[in-house]
């Protein structure tokens, strides 16, 4: 809040005309509003921004040269980025579209362009790989895309075939000209898979009619003629795409898990009209149960055809390196693997090799090159990657092989894992960078404090211990004392000890072992949940990755809900937080229980949840040690509590009947309220319907529940007061229309009390569509909304109010509430589309409060709260000025000042998550998305730090030369004093 | 009692009012005109100068010092006879480096007034002091009108003063009332001039008020309330 003798300066006595108060108003307002943004000195001092780009779907290394430093992914972010290899930094990233419009088909990489088919083969890109711009793009026809090669023509590469549903297109590497298109024959019974050019002059198209026959058409190059086409019988084969490959000399090599055999088929040759088979048991080989086998084959250059070697994987962890024959019709096998989890070929000029992960033991895999010719292990070419504890499974390897100078194959290799986690790894072993790509997707975070150091910790208990006798406390006291100034001593130590150092060998590294709270309590650790299911324990001051856990077995459209069920404050009982991880399929919900500062898993007994959870539900009860009570619902409304002590149970009983639960059912628009029963079984005590017909519920939000508000009321201009209406049991649901239509299409914002359903306020902005994203904090729900009518996003605040006098001061009970409040509503335009909004949070609810507006460009909006005022008056009165109430303007400004993130953009905001510090004056802040960004920021400025770049050195120079002056004049006068008297 | 008011106005710059009093809460008040004033940042103000000089012995203390200092009273007549100079000179080289002003006679001028020692001085004296607080209410009205009413470091100090001086006064009523201890009318003096005090310090009440620094309205107790207690815990969401 600002103090009003700052901003309102004016007396009754000064007779100046209104519009010259207005414009003076204005500007006073703009002076305390700017200075938001930060100086130019002060970027990346208190904030950072990590990009990711998620889960690698393709990745191609730049050339085969030792030197070469690029790598190019995309994802299925719809993500095409460039990595520096040495470091692990992006070089440059494109995002498209999210979503199937943007979603990347195929990455091919060719030279200096990269082709890539984007959306389901909607477009052509072609983009240059030195600096990442944009070659060209053409549109392709439409139908889905099926597959895409390059093709050569006398030796050099200059088309690239996409192969679709129905139709055969040819285009240009140079320029994305269409060569020509072909409507592909009787495309309605005929799954076309496969493209194929080995660098003749026709190109292979295979199609399959399921468990019937396999049709093969070779195009002409030139024009695009059928040259031949001919059908096989192949009543086993049900997709070319998942078991055929293409080796040796245009021969397809197909596998049936059914007949456990493979088939060979010639695909240029006339003369074959069928199939050959060879049993794998002439082979000696044998597949693991249930499992399908996968062939894989290299094809290093487009204008030559495939290696007549190839993987064939009969199992998890089992992998044989064939050779097909010269004759085309036998198989001779070249080396067996087992155990080997991944194998991948690489080429690197003449030669191409072979890598195979093998399992070393429990924490490391061995990676080792193999000659494909022979099948023989290549010398000093083992490298070691080392598995985490709570990491991932190897997943994919992609390996970069080049020549050394005396001619030998030196290789570095990228290891993708389950978790989404790259590793790439250098030929000793040594690991270069890892980057932790489940970060692309961060589902839901807290933020812990962090735990006091260990004297901090030990003054604590010395308080929480019971005393025994006043000489012993006396001694203890002082012994912790002379800890404390030991270590105060340390630290000075410390400090002079850097000082000498320049400034940028000071690094403090940050490991978990040195975390500790610091002064303003500003580090705190920041625990995400991916949707990938790993979790992250990150320092909110650097944004070091300080532990990571990743949990197997998570549904990949699980639903997540992170609590802190205890906090750092009680030592020594270690900070506990609980994930409840529910499947979407089963409805079964695990708990997974962990220290967020370690991130270890807690051996603590959890309950057995047999039935589907429905919700959870956090109590402020605590049982004897300090844990806050998890109630969890299952689907017949009984509830089950963890930790489930006797205490615990006990405490429930007493309890019960103030303790609500509100349920809300989105798909048949059903809210309902229940009230714990002593047995722990519940009632249903009311139901709101909201017909799906019309609309459907979209959203709920309540308040948060460390949210503290300081101010009971606001101060009017004759010195009254109008006392907000602060229902704790407040939530705000929202609705869009199921009718979409821009005439009839509307949005509700419902606030119902949690506890007996009552609907206190409704409003229903007519012409208007979602998405809606709302805040609901202290009295006032801030939302917005598309104006069909007006074409435009338009903000929209609700404030409660519970008029000039309380009702109860004391105690807050929904059953006792006799008056609807008074509700306040405005609205504004918004001159941009947003992403998400959250309000920052402050330790005492003291500081103004600001909506952090995401925006589609990545910028991250300080909003002031006091725009979105709906006491904002329309008229200017000596009160509303009192009041320092601006005066309404329909226009909602963007200032870019107010950017909290300047430059650092984060694409795709999800989320911002806010959590007070130790100080009052400062919110901090973390947005993600895509990427993470972590900042401060200071809704009201800092008013109770000295700013940053406070000038101590002057400051206390002048104190010193005042105090010497003063004593240096002193001791004079005393002489002349003396002087004096003498003469 | 004379309160002289120097205003230098020129526009567009600070403009100095200088109240001058003689009595012991003898104020040098630079002062920025009203106009100005509006847009004075607080951290700009530091460049006003405010002095106070007060001598202590409270209200009306000055006159009766004189009084009590006794019968040699000299007054100012200006010697514009030139054969000054020499004796001027002569005086120099007497005291050392004493400075007199242009006019100055060495020589007492006879006091021609009658020096009346009767009862009615005295009497006049004490209703002096008595009536003191009273008489300072109007310029405290108009300081009061001029500073306005908003809260700067101005204001506050004037407040504080005028509240502060009153009080004083009342505190040391035994110095006072032994002043008065010579007057027939003792206890009616008395009476007046605490009066006085009290009207002085009503008035600085009256100042606070219109200033809204009185706790008076239900706003000024709002910090105060406590976040009202929760009887019911509520919590839930979606079906997740």
């Amino acid at each position: 809040m600002y103090p009003p003798s700052l901003v309102v300066t004016f007396t009754k006595k000064s007779s100046v005309k209104m519009a010259k108060l207005t414009s003076l108003f204005v500007i006073s307002l703009s002076f305390f509003c700017i200075s938001e943004a930060v100086f130019e000195d002060q970027v990346g001092k208190f904030d950072w921004r990590q990009q990711y780009v998620g889960k690698t779907l393709f990745a191609h290394f730049e050339s085969n040269t030792q030197s070469s430093k690029k790598m190019f992914v995309a994802t299925d972010k719809n993500i095409f980025a460039s990595f520096n290899s040495r470091t692990g930094d992006l070089l440059w990233r494109h995002v498209d579209k999210t979503g199937p419009e943007g979603s990347i088909d195929i990455l091919l990489l060719h030279g200096q362009d990269a082709l890539m088919v984007v959306g389901d083969g909607r477009l052509l890109r072609s983009w240059d790989t030195n600096i990442g711009g944009l070659n060209w793009e053409a549109v392709l026809d439409t139908g889905s895309f099926q597959a895409a090669c390059f093709v050569a023509i006398q030796d050099t590469v200059k088309l690239v075939a996409v192969l679709k549903k129905a139709a055969l297109s040819l285009h240009y590497l140079s320029n994305g000209h269409q060569k020509w298109v072909e409507n592909l024959p009787d495309s309605d019974a005929v799954q076309y898979q496969a493209v194929y050019s080995g660098g003749e002059e026709e190109v292979y198209v295979l199609g399959v009619v399921p468990n019937s026959h396999l049709t093969i058409i070779a195009y002409s190059l030139e024009d695009g003629e059928i040259i031949k086409q001919r059908s096989v019988e192949a009543s086993w084969l049900s997709s070319v795409e998942s078991s055929c490959v293409v080796v040796g000399q245009g021969v397809l090599m197909c596998v049936d898990p059914a007949t456990l055999a493979l088939y060979t088929l010639p695909i240029q040759a006339e003369e074959t009209p069928e199939f050959s088979q060879i049993l794998l048991q002439s082979l000696d080989l044998e597949v693991s149960p249930g499992f399908q086998p996968v062939l894989v084959s290299s094809q290093p250059h487009p204008a030559r055809s495939p290696l007549s070697e190839f993987f064939l994987q009969l199992g998890p962890d089992h992998h044989v390196l064939l050779q097909l024959n010269a004759d085309g019709y036998t198989i001779a096998p070249l080396r067996d693997f087992q155990p080997a989890f991944l194998v991948s070929f690489a080429t690197t000029g003449k030669k191409t090799v072979a890598a195979v992960m093998t399992p070393k033991n429990e924490t490391a895999c061995a990676i080792n090159l193999f000659s494909v010719d022979s099948g023989r292990r290549l010398l000093d070419t083992t490298v070691l990657f080392p598995l985490e504890l709570n990491g991932g499974k190897p997943h994919a390897l992609y390996v970069h092989a080049f020549l050394k100078k005396d001619d030998s194959v030196g290789y570095r290799v990228l290891v993708q894992t389950q978790d989404h986690a790259l590793t790439f790894i250098q030929q000793p072993g040594r690991v270069v960078w890892t980057r932790e790509e489940a970060l692309a997707d961060v589902v839901t975070m807290e933020m812990v404090d962090l735990p006091l150091t260990g004297t901090q910790a030990e003054l604590e208990g010395e308080f929480g211990k019971k005393a025994d006798g006043l000489f012993p406390m006396v001694l203890k006291r002082l012994s912790s004392q002379v800890t404390l100034l030991q270590a105060w001593l340390a630290h000075l130590w410390k400090l002079f000890y850097e000082a000498r150092k320049p400034r940028g060998q000071v690094k403090n590294e940050v490991t978990i072992e040195t975390l500790s709270r610091d002064e303003f309590n500003l580090q705190k650790m920041m625990v995400m949940v991916t949707a990938s299911g790993k979790l992250f324990g990150i320092d909110s001051k650097s944004g070091s990755i300080l532990w990571k856990h990743y949990l197997e077995n998570v549904q990949p459209n699980a639903a997540f809900k992170l609590i802190v069920q205890r906090t750092t404050a009680h030592f020594p009982h270690p900070p506990q937080c609980t994930l409840l991880i529910k499947d979407k399929d089963t409805g079964l919900a695990t708990l997974h229980v962990f220290n967020p500062i370690f991130g270890r898993k807690s051996h603590i007994a959890l309950p057995a949840l047999p039935r589907p959870i429905l919700q959870s539900l956090l109590l402020p009860v605590i049982d004897q040690d300090y844990a806050k009570v998890l109630l969890l619902v299952d689907d017949q409304y009984k509830v089950t509590a963890f930790p489930s002590t006797k205490n615990v149970l006990q405490q429930l009983q007493e309890m019960a009947s103030s303790i609500f639960f509100y349920l809300i059912r989105s798909d048949q628009g059903n809210l309902s309220g229940f009230r714990l029963r002593k047995d722990l079984s519940t009632e249903r005590i009311w139901e709101v319907v909201l017909p799906t017909e019309v609309q459907k519920i979209v959203a709920v939000k309540g308040k948060r529940p460390n949210e503290h508000v300081h101010s009971q009321g606001r101060v009017m201009g004759d010195r009254s007061v109008l006392y907000k209406y602060l229902n704790p049991n407040l939530l705000a649901v929202v609705t869009e229309s199921t009718d979409t239509h821009p005439e009839r299409a509307f949005v509700g914002v419902f606030l119902v009390d949690g506890v007996t359903g009552r609907i206190i306020h409704e409003a229903v902005q007519r012409k208007a569509r979602g998405p809606v994203h709302f805040v609901h904090s202290e009295n006032w729900v801030v939302y917005e909304y598309w104006n069909t009518k007006s074409r435009r996003n338009e903000f929209s605040v609700l404030e409660l109010f519970e008029g000039t006098e309380l009702y109860n001061s004391t105690v807050f009970s929904s059953l006792d509430r006799p008056h609807l409040p008074q509700v306040l509503q405005q609205t504004y335009i918004f001159p941009s589309p947003i992403t998400t909004m959250e309000a920052t949070l402050t330790e005492k609810g003291i500081t103004s409060r600001h909506l952090l507006v995401g925006l589609p460009s990545g910028a991250i909006l300080s909003l002031p709260k006091m725009f979105l005022d709906p006491r904002r008056p329309e008229v200017v009165t000596e009160h509303s000025r009192e009041e320092n109430l601006i005066p309404y303007a329909p226009e909602m400004p963007i200032r870019t000042e107010w950017f909290i993130n300047y430059n650092q953009t984060v694409a795709r905001v999800k989320g911002i998550y806010t959590a007070p510090s130790g100080l009052e004056s400062t919110c901090l802040v973390v947005a993600y998305g895509l990427d993470i960004y972590q900042t401060r920021v200071y809704p009201s400025k800092q008013f109770d730090v000295l700013k940053d770049d406070y000038d101590y050195v002057l400051i206390s120079s002048v104190l010193f030369a005042l105090f010497f002056a003063t004593m240096i004049s002193k001791r004079l006068a005393q002489v002349k004093l003396l002087n004096r008297a003498w003469r | 009692m004379s309160d002289r008011i120097v205003d230098g106005v020129r526009k567009h710059t600070p403009s100095i009012l200088l109240f001058f009093d003689e009595s012991p809460f003898s104020l040098l008040w630079l002062w920025l005109s009203t106009e100005k004033r509006k847009q004075i940042k607080s951290e700009k103000i530091g460049i006003i100068l405010y002095i106070a000089m007060a001598s202590p012995g409270g209200q009306g203390g000055g006159a009766v010092s004189t009084r009590g200092a006794g019968a040699r009273r000299m007054k100012w007549a200006l010697e514009l006879s030139l054969g000054n100079a020499r004796g001027r000179g002569d005086r120099q080289s007497n005291q050392g480096d004493v400075m007199y002003p242009i006019g100055y006679s060495d020589k007492p001028v006879p006091d021609t007034s009658i020096q009346e020692t009767d009862k009615n001085l005295v009497e006049k004296r004490c209703w002096d002091v008595a009536l003191g607080p009273l008489k300072q209410i109007p310029m405290n009205l108009f300081i009061m009108y001029m500073s306005g009413n908003t809260i700067s470091i101005f204001p506050i100090m004037m407040v504080c003063m005028m509240a502060w001086r009153p009080i004083q006064a009342l505190m040391s009523m035994s110095a006072t009332f032994k002043l008065l201890e010579n007057s027939n009318q003792q206890w009616l003096q008395g009476l007046v001039y605490s009066v006085g005090n009290l009207l002085g310090s009503a008035l600085a009440i009256y100042k606070c008020q219109s200033m809204g620094l009185l706790p008076t309205h239900s706003s000024d107790w709002l910090a105060f309330i406590e976040p009202p207690q929760r009887m019911e815990i509520m919590g839930g969401g979606m079906v997740l």
